[in-house]
């Protein structure tokens, strides 16, 4: 059985971006452009899964992408959807602060704000009048069973709890973008699950909400993800390893019919190994 | 029973509350005996507890609760300037411009106290003023550099979270730093609570014009009289506990989320 798909405007378009600290480069020549995925009967948003040994660079993309660092060199462009459609589409512009959200592996939040005022805070700058807010913010709390720990702070919810605060704050605030810096790190079975389905509910509810998300466990990204990057460190002309990290592979799980099968079969395992074949040649 | 006493001096062993209680009334014991007993003889190095108590006694007696009314006033109005002074400078210490005056200040609690007061005597006129002036100029100093310390250890991922949800610099200033730590603001007065407590009875006996227990040590001083030296210290030990401890519970009433 085939997923049928089809792909429209440009949701992310990342070029030639290098980070440099120093004399040290941290990544180089990173290029890849993601386009927004439309599925007959179904609200589908993106997915995309950053694998890597350590110190490839992820965090570093990832810090680029949200706009909290400044890349060296290379821009990246996401839709200006403050602006109307022209001839050529949707206008871009360059990714700004606060545009993408940020989840960490250690998911945090302010200290000092429960649970309820912290979704509140997170949608300080909506234009909705503050009545709508508040019934936003329930909604969301009810629809994420937060509802019971809305006036509890951080110190005081279970590791399950807090990582959806994390991903709901950014939902809240951000728009359509959120990148998880590896959300799955150092989980219980229990706690993964709690994320997995979070993915689900940010997907399924606009099919422009898009995921870019790292992690370790290669099966759980095949998975997850409709779109995977390999990050590695490239090769120099004499066959030895830069030890500057970019882009090394790139699986492209909807064409090769891996997407949004519900299960995890051979197909998926075989991807799995070429995946993890990449991740070691680099 | 062996086995037991050698837990008592196994590093990192856990005791139950029983031992525990054993242990502290050992020490207890072994305090009131070396009392006891240093203050026998005729050329004793420790007054009696009866010379403690007749002292204290006294110290009642020629006003010591007024005494005590005059240092927790001097000290509230020092800590209540100096604070707002030292969270001014640190929270604006963020801002280049400013970081090196920040730093500067914290560098100069190295500067000796007496060559200060005689700068500062030149510029009060009263008692009072002056004892004020000394101890504000000093707290300030340690408080900025217990501050400074709180700020470069918030987390790099608290700023960027707040940056993640649209914060403009300012308000990551505000949220983070400033509402964020104001639980450490109260612990950080009560580590440096001692400090100022030494220094304020210090402060009291140099200038003795303004009264408190300053001035009770110092004439007791003077007199060579034990008993009152040892239960003024007493007195100033347990109103430093006592503040410290109503310091301890502010913080923990005043913010659930504070637990350290």
């Amino acid at each position: 059985m085939t997923n049928a798909y089809q792909q429209t405007d440009t949701i992310l378009h990342v070029e030639n971006v290098s980070v440099v600290y120093g004399a040290k480069t941290i990544i180089e020549n990173i290029s890849f452009t993601e386009k927004n995925t439309v599925r007959p009967n179904a609200q589908q948003g993106q997915t995309i899964a950053f694998l890597g040994r350590s110190g490839r660079g992820k965090s570093t993309l990832f810090r680029v992408i949200t706009g909290l660092e400044k890349p060296t060199s290379g821009r990246i462009l996401i839709p200006d959807y403050n602006k109307p459609i022209n001839e050529t589409g949707q206008p871009a512009k360059p990714v700004a602060e606060g545009d993408v959200g940020f989840v960490n592996q250690r998911y945090t939040l302010f200290r000092h704000k429960t649970v309820y005022q912290a979704l509140m805070f997170a949608l300080r700058k909506s234009t909705d009048s503050e009545a709508e807010k508040q019934n936003k913010v329930l909604q969301y709390l009810a629809d994420w069973g937060l509802e019971k720990v809305k006036n509890q702070y951080p110190n005081e919810l279970s590791g399950g709890q807090r990582q959806r605060t994390a991903i709901l704050e950014q939902l809240l605030s951000s728009g359509y973008y959120m990148v998880l810096d590896e959300p799955f790190s150092g989980l219980d079975v229990g706690n993964i699950e709690s994320v997995k389905k979070a993915f689900h509910l940010i997907t399924s509810s606009h099919e422009l909400n898009t995921i870019v998300f790292s992690t370790h466990d290669i099966e759980l990204a095949v998975e997850l993800a409709d779109s995977i990057y390999v990050m590695g460190y490239a090769s120099s002309p004499n066959d030895d390893l830069k030890q500057v990290g970019t882009i090394v592979g790139h699986f492209d799980l909807k064409a090769m019919n891996l997407s949004w099968a519900g299960t995890f079969d051979a197909r998926h395992a075989e991807c799995a190994k070429a995946i993890k074949a990449a991740m070691l040649a680099s | 029973m062996l086995k037991q006493v050698k837990a008592f001096f196994r590093p990192f062993e856990r005791v139950s509350s029983r031992q525990r209680l054993a242990a502290v009334g050992l020490w207890v014991g072994i305090l009131l005996l070396w009392w006891v007993l240093s203050a026998l003889g005729t050329r004793h190095i420790f007054p009696s507890p009866a010379q403690v108590w007749q002292g204290l006694a006294n110290l009642f007696n020629e006003g010591l609760i007024v005494h005590i009314f005059s240092s927790l006033g001097l000290a509230t109005q020092a800590i209540a300037i100096s604070l707002l002074f030292s969270l001014l400078v640190v929270y604006l210490s963020p801002l280049p411009a400013l970081k090196p005056l920040a730093l500067f200040l914290s560098k100069c609690r190295y500067l000796p106290l007496t060559g200060i007061t005689f700068y500062l005597a030149i510029l009060v006129k009263d008692a009072r003023t002056m004892q004020v002036s000394v101890l504000t100029v000093f707290m300030s100093l340690y408080f900025i550099t217990s501050l400074l310390a709180v700020l470069k250890d918030i987390p790099t991922d608290e700023i960027d979270h707040a940056r993640s949800l649209k914060c403009s610099r300012w308000e990551v200033l505000w949220e983070v730093v400033i509402k964020g730590r104001l639980d450490y603001v109260i612990d950080v007065l009560r580590q440096n609570l001692a400090i100022v407590w030494m220094m304020l009875v210090t402060v009291e006996s140099i200038l003795v014009a303004a009264g408190g227990l300053g001035v009770l040590i110092k004439n007791s001083d003077k007199f060579m009289n034990h008993g009152r030296i040892v239960a003024l210290q007493l007195v100033i030990l347990l109103l430093g506990l006592l503040l410290d401890w109503g310091l301890q519970t502010l913080r923990k009433g005043l913010f659930r989320y504070s637990t350290f």
